[in-house]
């Protein structure tokens, strides 16, 4: 596809990282889709750090009724609101301590992608020559494969654990931002306050790290929302497929539960809608924040 | 030309370094030793024939060359499993994947062109603001639970489709171009397009948006006022005709990045293609057919790549017709 | 006259508020002639000439004032029937005006069709006919804009601007782009097509030495407002109003004794909320307090012979000679920054 035109980051003097920050900060007041993301972050990761608080019952126990037979398929009720699997566990809990693995895949795997990309981009833009040549052809690679079987073949061989799938998503990611920040840093190279600085003679990586690097980070930023949202698809996806890591009940785990145990034919709505509705959410915030900052921070998409 | 040959020595260099991927992925992986090739499921003389095709008792960098002959060759060695051809087993999938897909996409971006350049056209109204958040969810939510829930709304609910699979037991079919042709493939085949469809409309209707939401600026646009033409021919002739570009190049995109993520929509659906294929590969583990449906998948998306390219030049005159002065 | 702009307001809509780029300027072309609308950039004079054309910005609105083409009062509705048949427009840049996709002979064969109502036989002749008139080889009409080179893609652009005979052109920076050789070939052919099809033209540009080459009569716009207008030779060599001696004195190449190049001091009034009296005041070497409050506007549809809005206007020869005196301008400029 043709490249998106490049955007065009504000000039700024004095302490460059600090002004960045501070508008970063800034930001989600002015703009009520990225306030809205933002609230979703936050509200996740309050479930996630007090899910044993919100679900006090172990996900994976299996339950009794007070007949002393299994409760197995209970529709929602208050005792449990979303009523139970097949095999009479707690769907409420599950999907409590599923945000715990969901947002554990998606920002890991955010962090990787946003350094390597981060790193590799700075680099490839400033330095060029062979090493960007060198590294740019590696990302091309990276692109060309395709994602999801990648990460299926990576992980069914690997083994299937939560590391490998946050190591096959960060691998196949890191390319897509380090491609639009070094098209960036090309840019800002040029840019006259660079230019100064090299005519007061700093070194490179100074320049590169005092002056550039802070003017990338709404970048790193944005790459790293999206990287979140698709952590969290790509780890469901797997786990739906039956690769990912048995030992812990993420949203992609309940998902796999429910179509594998006849969910759908029952009509239990109450077990596989939620999981995915959260899904939704997670991934949207992601769009919502980097959505946001595209508009402050790449003006010429502003307005539209 | 130049430009072409470019773009298809860049394609294929990708392919290449994806083959090499795979090459040493499927060797030095942990568990999946050499020995691995050859399978107790086969019989001493195909195991005989495996070691001597593919030269597994040579150093690493001939067998790597060896590989590489047999894929030009089409020789994917023998599925542990069936015990036959990887390679007929991948062409007899391939079709239904290339149908799913195929008409996924085209319902997906028919609608989505036409969706997208509405709302651009509807801009600052009400139906924008839930449209946009909407078609976004869409784009957000996972596609197999899509499928998981049209599957429990649409299929066992309401008994309108089949709840999985091509066909329809205990029909027997001439030859495969008539099952493909018949009222049951085609009414298995409708559920797993919806939902594909619906995933993917996503895209070209925001880019299609965005685009026009851009063209419209543009001062060609708005000469196109001063000089008093039409609005509908302002927006069809002049904004939508430059707007549509990088959607027809993400169409061919599209073919190929769908392929890969088809493994979730045919496993929901039990559809037969390639992506389930790959999942049932690498879930009992036999690598010759693993190895096989994802070096297709690899090939159709390279290939999906360089349509792409070559599309764009076509359609931008910017680019197929170089610069006079 | 053949275009008449009384007290014409646009204002845009912006999150700090109104920015009244235009504000109540007024100036008339006489037929056949060429009136130079000049001014630096953001003063409004491109706002003004395509608020005629009827293509604001979307957040930009006529707020007021009235444009009367050949004695008729014209609004959105009128205008429309108007366009490109009596009124055309060259941009500044071809390249961006031009519709990449299609060729420059499908372009012109467009309008020649859809709005001047041609079969496509007669299209495509009067097309060659018009790259003949602009000193295009008629075999480049199967070009791509992109394919043209930047002084081509110009004239271009006046052939699409002639197709349909227009009485008035507005040309709005059509040589900025080019480099000097270029721009006088340009400048050249639009005053030859000029006398040959009658034309009248408004030139805008924010280069006193193009108007002094090519127009017949002057309007000088500062910040939404025109200042002075009338006749080049009167206006440049007898300029009434302190801005245009200031801008006159920044385009050395027009004086024949040679003066060195005195920029006026200070930067053009914030036009979302521009100072009550004399825009110019805060960058006047000759400002009254009486400027401060109220300001001279050029009124009855600028149909003056020599007009300026200044309230020392009386007193205009001799502030011309102070101003001939760079000091007087250094004086102006510390000032402003205090």
């Amino acid at each position: 596809m043709a490249e998106r035109a490049e955007p065009v980051l504000p000039v700024r003097t004095g302490w460059p990282l600090l002004a960045v920050l501070r508008r970063m900060a800034a930001m989600p007041l002015r703009d009520p889709f990225a306030f809205t993301g933002l609230l979703i972050y936050v509200l996740f990761v309050l479930v996630a750090l007090f899910a044993d608080q919100l679900a006090p019952t172990d996900p994976l126990e299996i339950l009794f009724t007070k007949a002393g037979k299994l409760a197995a398929n209970v529709p929602p009720s208050l005792d449990f609101p979303l009523g139970t699997t097949n095999l009479g566990r707690d769907i409420y809990a599950q999907l409590v301590h599923g945000t715990r693995s969901a947002l554990a895949v998606g920002l890991s795997a955010a962090i990787i992608v946003a350094i390597v990309g981060t790193v590799v981009g700075l680099v490839a833009g400033y330095f060029g020559g062979m090493v960007d040549a060198v590294l740019m052809r590696i990302a091309d690679m990276a692109l060309s494969l395709p994602f999801l079987p990648f990460v299926i073949v990576l992980t069914g061989f690997l083994g299937a654990s939560t590391s490998n799938i946050v190591l096959a998503v960060a691998l196949l990611l890191w390319p897509n931002s380090a491609r639009v920040i070094r098209s960036q840093v090309l840019t800002l190279r040029e840019r006259a306050y660079v230019e100064a600085a090299r005519v007061t003679g700093a070194s490179s990586w100074r320049i590169l790290f005092v002056h550039i690097a802070p003017n990338i980070l709404p970048l790193s930023f944005v790459y790293a929302a999206i990287a979140i949202g698709w952590a969290i698809i790509t780890e469901a996806s797997v786990s739906f497929l039956g690769f990912g890591d048995s030992e812990s009940v993420s949203w992609g785990y309940m998902l796999q539960d429910a179509f594998s145990s006849q969910a759908l034919s029952r009509g239990q709505y109450a077990w596989f809608v939620p999981p995915g509705v959260c899904i939704i959410l997670v991934v949207v915030a992601g769009f919502f924040i980097s959505r946001g900052y595209e508009e402050v921070f790449m003006p010429r998409l502003r307005g539209r | 030309m130049k430009l072409v040959l470019e773009r298809f020595t860049h394609n294929a260099l990708a392919l290449l370094a994806v083959t090499t991927i795979l090459f040493f992925m499927f060797r030095l992986m942990p568990g999946t030793p050499l020995a691995a090739f050859i399978n107790e499921n086969l019989n001493a003389d195909q195991q005989q024939a495996m070691l001597e095709q593919f030269g597994l008792d040579r150093p690493m960098w001939q067998q790597y060359f060896i590989y590489l002959g047999n894929l030009v060759q089409g020789e994917f060695g023998l599925s542990f499993f069936q015990r036959r051809p990887v390679l007929d087993i991948l062409l007899e999938v391939l079709p239904n994947s290339l149908i799913l897909t195929l008409a996924s996409l085209i319902i997906a971006y028919i609608f989505g062109v036409l969706a997208g350049a509405w709302l651009a056209w509807k801009r600052g109204s009400w139906i924008e603001r839930v449209a946009v958040p909407a078609v976004l969810a869409t784009r957000a939510a996972p596609e197999f639970w899509i499928g998981m829930v049209l599957l429990a709304l649409l299929s066992f609910n309401a008994g309108w489709f089949p709840s999985g699979g091509a066909s329809s037991p205990g029909l027997a079919y001439t030859n495969n171009w008539q099952r493909i042709a018949s009222w049951d493939y085609l009414h298995h085949l409708a559920l797993p397009v919806l939902t594909l469809a619906l995933y993917l409309q996503g895209l070209p209707l925001l880019l299609m948006r965005s685009n026009m939401l851009e063209v419209m600026h543009e001062e060609f646009v708005t000469m196109a006022r001063m000089k008093g033409f039409s609005e509908w021919r302002i927006v069809i002739n002049h904004a939508a005709r430059n707007a549509l570009l990088p959607v027809v190049t993400a169409f061919a995109l599209g073919v190929g990045l769908s392929m890969g993520g088809n493994v979730v929509i045919e496993t929901v659906f039990s559809w037969p293609g390639i992506g389930r294929l790959l999942v049932q590969a690498v879930s009992v583990h036999d690598y010759p057919l693993a190895q096989g449906a994802f070096l297709m998948i690899a090939l159709v998306l390279a290939l999906m790549n360089f349509v792409a390219d070559l599309l764009y030049m076509v359609l931008d005159p910017r680019v197929s017709h170089g610069r006079k002065g | 006259m053949i275009l008449e702009i009384d007290g014409l307001k646009i204002h845009y809509s912006t999150r700090a508020g109104a920015v009244r780029a235009v504000d109540g300027a007024s100036f008339a072309v006489p037929e056949g002639r060429i009136v130079g609308l000049v001014g630096e950039s953001g003063c409004g004079k491109t706002t003004a000439v395509r608020a005629i054309m009827g293509v604001l910005a979307e957040n930009g609105r006529r707020a007021g004032g009235r444009v009367v083409f050949k004695g008729q009062a014209i609004d959105e509705a009128t205008t429309r029937k108007l366009l490109w048949r009596e009124i055309a427009y060259v941009p500044q840049s071809a390249m961006s005006s031009l519709d990449p996709v299609y060729t420059v002979g499908a372009q012109l064969v467009e309008v020649l069709t859809k709005r001047g109502n041609a079969s496509r036989s007669a299209a495509r002749a009067r097309a060659a006919e018009l790259f003949d008139l602009v000193g295009l080889s008629e075999s480049r009409l199967a070009d791509y804009p992109h394919q043209f080179s930047g002084g081509m893609r110009q004239r271009a652009a006046i052939a699409m601007a002639l197709a349909l005979k227009p009485s008035l052109l507005l040309a709005d920076e059509p040589v900025t782009a080019l480099d000097v050789i270029v721009q006088r070939q340009i400048l050249d052919m639009l005053r030859t097509l000029q006398q040959r099809l009658k034309l009248s033209m408004v030139l805008v540009t924010h280069d006193i030495s193009v108007v002094a080459y090519l127009c017949d009569d002057v309007v000088v716009m500062y910040a939404g407002q025109v200042i002075e207008s009338g006749p080049v030779r009167e206006v440049l060599a007898r300029p009434r109003h302190p801005y245009t001696m200031g801008l006159r004195n920044a385009f050395p190449d027009l004086m024949s004794d040679a003066l060195e190049l005195v920029p006026i001091g200070g930067s053009p009034p914030d036009l979302s909320d521009p100072p009550p009296g004399c825009r110019f005041a805060p960058r006047c070497p000759f400002v009254l307090a009486a400027c401060t409050t109220s300001a001279a506007l050029i009124a009855d549809g600028g149909k003056q012979a020599h007009a300026s809005a200044c309230l020392r206007d009386d007193e205009a020869h001799s502030l011309r000679k102070a101003a001939m005196d760079p000091a007087t301008w250094q004086r102006s400029s510390n000032f402003a920054m205090s």
